[in-house]
C-alpha cells in the first residue's frame, strides 16, 4: 500500500505561511504580498509533485501522528482530490488581490483558505473535514468583507449567521453518525454503513450534513447569501468562492454520499435539492436586471446541475459532475470579471461591443459554452450528464428534462445581454474603454476554455478514470485502513 | 405582519427539528452507544503517548491535526476581526480609568495570573487544563491592566510576533517529526516516565505553542476591541 507523508504539504505550507505573513508584512512594506505569492507558488509545486506521484503510483494515504485508522486521522489523496487541490492553488494564484495596498489581512485569509480547502478534500475523517470546513468558512467571511464597504459588512454578517446555522446542523449530523456507528473515519464508516446507517438515523444524518455543507455548495434552501455576497465582495473573492470553494464543498458531499450514505434515500435527497436549485436559480437569473446578480443566480443553478450529476449512482454520474464542476470553475470567474466592469442595469451594456470588441467576444464565447453549444467544452460536460441520466432510472429523466429546460432559460438571458452588447446606441458605461490589465484573469480563463476544446478526448478519458477511482469504495477503504503505515 | 410570519416560521422549523431529533433518538439504542473508537483510545492512550491526561493524548496525539485546525480557526477569526476593526476610526473619548483599588489590583494580579497560566499550559499533559485554558489565563494577565486603565499601552507588535511564531512552531514541530517517522505530527523525544513533568515526548511542546498563541491572540483581539493605544 502507498504511504506518502508529503500528503500534508498542501495544508501545512500555506498555514505556516499564513501564521508568519503578518510578521513579514510588518518587516517591510510590500514584502507581505511577495511572501504570500511565494508561499502559494511553493504550495503549488509541492501539490503538483504529490499529484504526479498519485497519478503514477495510485492513491496514497498517511496516518497523521502515526496513529492508525480508525483511531487517528488519515489523509487520503486520489486523482480527484489532487485535481481540486491543484485547481484551488491555481485559483488563489490567479485571483490574488491586484492592488498594491499594504494590508496583510486579505493575504493571510487567502493562505488559510488555501490550506483549509486542501484539507477539506484530502481528509478522510468526518470531524476533521468539519474542522477544515470551518477554516474555509471563517476565511470566506473575512474575505467577503475585505472590500471595506458597509454593504459588504452587512452581507458578510448575514452570511456568517446562515453559515453558523448550517455548521451547527452539520455538527448534529456528525454526532448522529458517531452515535450510530462509533467511528468517524470515512473508510471505517464505509464498511459499517450498510449495517448501522441504513434507515432513518442515516437519512437524517445525511440531510443534516447536506444542509451544513450545502451552504458553501450553494445548494437550494441555504443559498440566500449568494446574490448579496457576490454583489458586494471584491470580484476576485467572488470568483474564488463561486468558481472553486463551492466545488470543494460539493466534492466533500460526494465523498459522504459514495462512502458513508450509498442508499437510495440519500441519492434522492441530493437529486431533489439539485432540481430545485436549477429551477430556482435559472428563473431568478432570468428575472435579474444586472449582470452580477444574473451570474450569481445562474451559479446556483449550475451547482444544482452538478448536484444532480453527483446524485446519479455509479462512476458515469461522478464523471459528469467532475466535468461540469471543472467547466464551471473556468467559465464562472471569467463572467464575474466581466460583470464587475458593467455594474448596474443590463441596458448599460448597450454598444459595448464597439468600444470593447474583445470583451464582447469573450462574453459570447463563455455564454455559448455554458449553455452547451458544441464543440465547446460545456457541451461535452452536459452531454456526459444527459448520457448518465438517461441510462439511469426514470427519476433522472425528469432531472435531465429540467436541465435542458434550464439551458433554454440560460440561453434567453445570456443572449438578451449579448444583444445589448452588439445592438443599441452607445450610451452609459458601454462607451467606456477598459484597462485591459483588469480583465487579464478573464482572458486567461477564456484561453483555457479554447485549449480545452481541442483536448476534449484526453480530458474526458482522464475525468472518467478519476471517477472510476472515486467510486471504487473497497479500494478506498483498503488504502485508508491498511495503507497508512 | 411580517414579524409574525417570521416567528411562526421559526417555531415551525424548531418544532420540526425537535420532532426529527426525538424520532431519531428513539431509533438509536439508548445508553448503548457503540463508541468503538472512544473505548479503543481510552485503552491504548497511556501506552501510546505517555501522557497522563487522556484528553491531552487525544487532543494532541490522536487528533492533533484537528487541534491545529482549531488553532487556525481562532487565528483566522482574529485576523478577520482585526482587518474589519482595523478600518474603523479611533475617534471618541478614551474611557476613564477604573478606581484606585481595581487599578492597583490589576497590576498586583499580573504576576499571579502569569504563573497560573504558565503552570496550566506546562502541566497540560499531566493534569486537566492545557494550552487553550492556560492561554486564556495568560491573555487575561495582559488584558486586565488594559481594562483597569484604558490609557495604558498594549504592545500589539509583540503580541503579533508571539502569535505568528507560536503558530509556525506548532507546524514546524509537526514537520520536524517527518524526519524520524513517516507521518506529520508524530510525537518524538520518547514517552518518558508517565507523570513526570518531562514526559509524553513532544506533546508539551505543542501545548506550549498553543498556550502562547492563544494567549497573544486573545489579548491582542480584546485590546483591539477595547481600542487600546498601540504601544511602540
Amino acid at each position: 500500500m502507498n504511504t506518502v507523508p508529503q500528503i500534508i504539504f498542501p495544508v501545512a505550507i500555506p498555514l505556516i505561511a499564513a501564521f508568519l505573513l503578518p510578521i513579514a508584512g510588518r518587516c517591510h512594506a510590500g514584502f507581505g504580498r511577495i511572501f504570500g505569492r511565494a508561499a502559494v507558488l511553493v504550495t503549488f509545486l509541492a501539490s503538483a509533485l504529490l499529484a504526479w506521484q498519485v497519478a503514477g503510483a495510485g492513491p496514497a494515504s498517511s496516518a497523521m501522528g502515526g496513529f492508525k485508522a480508525p483511531l487517528g486521522i488519515v489523509f487520503y489523496a486520489d486523482n480527484l482530490a489532487m485535481a481540486f487541490v491543484l485547481l484551488l492553488n491555481i485559483g488563489v494564484w490567479l485571483f490574488w488581490p491586484s492592488g498594491d495596498e499594504d494590508r496583510s489581512g486579505p493575504y493571510t485569509l487567502l493562505l488559510t483558505l488555501l490550506g483549509g480547502g486542501a484539507g477539506l478534500v484530502l481528509s478522510g475523517d468526518l470531524f476533521n473535514i468539519f474542522v477544515f470546513y470551518e477554516i474555509v468558512a471563517v476565511a470566506s467571511y473575512g474575505l467577503a468583507a475585505s472590500g471595506g464597504s458597509a454593504a459588504g459588512f452587512g452581507a458578510s454578517l448575514r452570511y456568517l449567521l446562515l453559515s453558523a446555522l448550517g455548521s451547527s446542523l452539520a455538527l448534529m449530523g456528525i454526532a448522529l453518525v458517531y452515535a450510530a456507528a462509533g467511528t468517524l473515519n470515512l473508510a471505517d464508516l464505509a464498511l459499517l454503513a450498510p449495517d448501522v446507517l441504513r434507515g432513518p438515523p442515516g437519512a437524517a444524518a445525511f440531510l443534516l450534513l447536506l444542509i451544513g455543507f450545502g451552504v458553501k455548495a450553494e445548494l437550494f434552501p441555504v443559498n440566500s447569501w449568494v446574490p448579496e455576497i457576490y454583489a458586494s465582495a471584491p470580484v476576485r473573492v467572488t470568483s474564488l468562492l463561486a468558481g472553486i470553494v463551492s466545488k470543494l464543498a460539493l466534492i466533500v458531499i460526494l465523498r459522504f454520499l459514495v462512502l458513508v450514505f450509498p442508499m437510495p434515500s440519500a441519492y434522492g435527497l441530493l437529486l431533489t435539492l439539485g432540481i430545485l436549485g436549477v429551477l430556482a436559480g435559472e428563473l431568478a437569473a432570468y428575472r435579474a436586471r444586472d449582470l452580477n446578480s444574473t451570474f450569481a443566480w445562474s451559479s446556483i443553478a449550475q451547482l444544482g446541475v452538478i448536484a444532480i450529476a453527483f446524485s446519479i449512482p455509479g462512476p458515469a454520474g461522478i464523471a459528469a459532475g467532475i466535468a461540469l464542476a471543472l467547466h464551471h470553475a473556468v467559465v464562472k470567474p471569467a463572467f464575474f470579471f466581466i460583470a464587475d466592469k458593467w455594474r448596474g442595469d443590463v441596458k448599460l451594456l448597450s454598444g459595448g461591443a464597439r468600444t470593447s470588441p474583445l470583451v464582447a467576444a469573450l462574453f459570447v464565447l463563455l455564454s455559448l459554452s455554458i449553455i452547451g453549444i458544441p464543440p465547446l467544452p460545456g457541451f461535452w460536460a452536459k452531454y456526459l450528464l444527459l448520457d448518465a441520466a438517461f441510462s439511469s432510472s426514470p427519476a433522472y429523466w425528469l432531472a435531465a428534462a429540467v436541465v435542458l429546460a434550464g439551458a433554454v432559460v440560460e440561453g434567453a438571458y445570456l443572449f438578451r445581454a449579448a444583444g445589448f452588447f452588439y445592438g443599441g446606441p452607445q450610451k452609459g458605461r458601454g462607451a467606456a474603454l477598459f484597462m485591459p490589465g483588469e480583465l487579464v484573469p478573464a482572458f486567461v480563463l477564456g484561453a483555457v476554455l479554447l485549449v480545452a476544446m481541442f483536448a476534449i478526448a484526453p480530458l474526458g478519458a482522464y475525468i472518467t478514470s478519476m471517477a472510476v477511482q472515486a467510486a471504487d469504495v473497497p479500494a478506498i477503504a483498503a488504502q485508508i485502513l491498511l495503507g497508512g503505515n | 405582519m411580517k414579524g409574525y410570519g417570521h416567528t411562526a416560521a421559526t417555531l415551525l422549523f424548531l418544532t420540526g427539528l425537535g420532532i426529527l431529533l426525538i424520532a431519531i433518538l428513539q431509533a438509536l439504542p439508548f445508553g448503548l452507544a457503540p463508541m468503538q473508537v472512544g473505548q479503543a483510545i481510552v485503552a491504548a492512550a497511556p501506552g501510546d503517548t505517555g501522557a497522563d491526561n487522556i484528553v491531552t493524548a487525544i487532543l494532541l496525539g490522536y487528533r492533533g491535526l484537528d487541534t491545529l485546525g482549531e488553532v487556525t480557526i481562532l487565528f483566522v477569526a482574529a485576523a478577520a476581526a482585526g482587518m474589519v476593526l482595523g478600518g474603523a476610526s479611533r475617534g471618541g473619548a478614551q474611557a476613564e480609568n477604573a478606581g484606585f483599588i481595581l487599578h492597583s489590583a490589576a497590576y498586583l494580579l499580573f504576576p499571579f495570573l502569569l504563573v497560573l497560566g504558565a503552570y496550566i499550559v506546562l502541566h497540560g499533559h499531566l493534569t486537566p487544563g492545557g494550552g487553550f485554558q492556560g492561554g486564556a489565563i495568560l491573555a487575561a494577565a495582559f488584558f486586565v491592566p488594559v481594562l483597569a486603565s484604558p490609557a495604558s499601552p498594549f504592545n500589539h507588535r509583540t503580541a503579533m510576533l508571539v502569535e505568528g511564531f507560536a503558530g509556525a512552531a506548532f507546524i514546524m514541530i509537526g514537520l520536524v517529526s517527518l524526519v524520524g517517522s513517516d507521518a506529520f505530527l508524530t510525537p518524538f523525544f520518547g514517552k518518558g516516565e508517565a507523570g513526570a513533568l518531562f514526559s509524553a515526548g513532544s506533546l508539551p511542546l505543542l501545548y506550549l505553542a498553543i498556550g502562547l498563541k492563544v494567549g497573544s491572540e486573545l489579548a491582542g483581539l480584546m485590546a483591539r476591541v477595547s481600542g487600546a493605544e498601540a504601544g511602540a
